[in-house]
């Protein structure tokens, strides 16, 4: 039996109709048509569905969309402004920290939440906040190099040059 | 992905929770963060007909001490909010390490503490430290409440002592004594997002002259169908002075009361191996912190 439930992605929101069984990654994608949030492995091995969820980093696909409501959810689609692109994905750009990019956006929002809560990570703490977002693309290297400069961008200590 | 349908509820208190809960205890399950509950049920290893979701519970959540009482941290509480908790770090450090070690920052997110000990894995990470601070369980059901030892909690492989419509409310550590410690350790394959092949929480007590052993407490998991303490050994070390011979008996001890089988992670045999090598960095962690707090006194 569908219900409307009411969603909050990325500040807008969204009257849904759906089942208590919907897994929030099929909602976003197929429903609302955010295609941004990848599904890997569809039961929280991989990260790659990583969305914030009141700002922490949760696997939609193993969350129920219907549990959702109330709270607001934050897709890769939610970080830019515009075409100005979030310092975490510029940082990602600039040090080729994508190849693939199936992994990115779910990489991009674990960096986003490490450093809201940790602006300046060591590698270590990085390492441990990306664990459960797999990359089988970069060997993670750049991917950290990318983290450390995202911090340095947001807390103004380097300026991003426009190319 | 074609899912047996379920209901789900979502209770605003917990007076409601629990009346919905003692009605339909049959077959509904509780949903706290679904990192166990979920992937079992997409795998399709369980299809409960209603998921009650009690992740919005704020009566559940928090963690606070009292000199008398303890830590008490409420069945809600993330995983996550455990790793960084101050108190946490304080009155129970190993408890917040072995927090830390659970999944991954997503999965600490959303796990809680009740969900990782009623899934009842022989591997997983809390319930070791748990077991070695000899933490007591509060379980409610409607119109009351219980205490259990968490001693008396794991029945079997993936089977608690929860009764019908009963539930876990919250979890209290008492205060260790002056000279006590408890330390976690643990081995997986990777460093990372892996399962635990093996661990162990330890508790040591010395008595007043800080060289007899005055209590023990060893609990292993991943060396059978729950994480159980090596209650055989644990007699046979109080009295025992601390040297070579207190660490041999321990780790001699506690291979002997594993159970271990060869599995995806690990032989039985290299589990029987390194059993005693954790125990014994456990245990010396034990008297590391126990003579920290000595010489800062
Ligand atoms: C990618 C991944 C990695 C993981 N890594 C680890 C790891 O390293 N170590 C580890 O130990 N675990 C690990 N887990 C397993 C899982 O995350 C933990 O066991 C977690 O603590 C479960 O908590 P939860 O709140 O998500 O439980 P849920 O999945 O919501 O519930 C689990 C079970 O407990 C019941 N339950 C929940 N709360 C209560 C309550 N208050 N009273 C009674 N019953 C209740 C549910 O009905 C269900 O049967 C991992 C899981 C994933 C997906
Ligand atoms: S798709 Fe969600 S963790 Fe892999
Ligand atoms: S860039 Fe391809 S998986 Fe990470």
């Amino acid at each position: 039996m569908k219900k409307l439930v009411k969603l909050e992605i990325n500040g807008e929101n969204f009257d849904v109709a759906i089942t208590p069984t919907a897994y929030l990654i099929d909602v976003i994608r197929e429903t609302v048509g955010l295609c941004g949030t990848k599904k890997g492995c569809g039961i929280g091995d991989c990260g790659a569905c990583t969305v914030l969820i009141d700002g922490k980093p949760t696997l939609s696909c193993i969350t129920l969309a219907v549990a959702c409501t109330g709270k607001a959810i934050t897709t890769i689609e939610g970080l830019s402004k515009g075409t100005e692109l979030h310092p975490v994905q510029r940082a990602f750009i600039d040090k080729g920290a994508v190849q693939c990019g199936f992994c990115t956006p779910g990489m991009v929002l674990s960096s986003k939440a490490l450093l809201d809560e940790n602006p300046h990570p060591t590698q270590d703490e990085i390492k441990s906040a990306l664990a459960g977002n797999l990359c089988r693309c970069t060997g993670y290297a750049k991917i950290i190099e990318a983290v450390e400069y995202a911090g340095q961008l947001l807390s103004g200590e380097v300026v991003h040059e426009q190319a | 992905m074609h899912c047996e349908p379920f209901e789900y509820e979502k209770p605003v208190s917990l007076r409601e929770f629990e009346s919905l809960y003692a009605a339909r205890a049959d077959d509904a399950r509780i949903l706290a963060g679904g990192t166990d509950l979920m992937v079992l049920i997409k795998e399709k290893l369980l299809a409960p007909r209603l998921l009650i979701d009690i992740s919005d519970l704020h009566e559940l959540r928090g963690i606070s001490w009292d000199p008398r009482q303890g830590l008490t941290i409420m069945a809600g509480t993330k995983i996550a909010e455990i790793e960084r908790s101050t108190l946490v770090k304080e009155h129970a450090p190993a408890l917040a390490y072995a927090a830390a070690n659970l999944g991954s920052n997503q999965v600490r997110w959303m796990a809680t503490m009740a969900g990782n000990i009623c899934h009842a894995s022989p591997a997983a990470e809390t319930p070791p430290v748990l077991l070695a601070h000899d933490c007591e369980l509060i379980i409610g059901r409607q119109g009351g409440e219980r205490t259990l030892p968490i001693s008396r909690f794991f029945l079997s492989y993936r089977k608690t002592a929860l009764e019908s419509g009963e539930y876990v409310k919250a979890f209290r550590l008492p205060p260790l004594p002056a000279r006590a410690a408890v330390a976690y350790r643990f081995k997986g394959l990777r460093r990372a997002m892996e399962i635990d092949m093996l661990n162990i929480g330890a508790y040591l007590e010395l008595c007043e002259d800080g060289q007899t052993v005055s209590d023990v407490r060893l609990a292993m998991g991943s060396v059978g169908p729950t994480t159980y303490r090596a209650a055989v050994t644990e007699k046979k070390l109080k009295g025992m002075p601390i040297g070579e011979d207190f660490f041999a008996a321990a780790c001699g001890g506690v291979v002997q009361e594993a159970t271990p089988i060869d599995d995806v992670r690990a032989s039985a045999e290299y589990r029987n191996r390194v059993i005693g090598v954790l125990t014994r960095r456990a245990l010396e962690e034990c008297l590391e912190i126990i003579g920290a707090r000595r010489s800062a006194a």
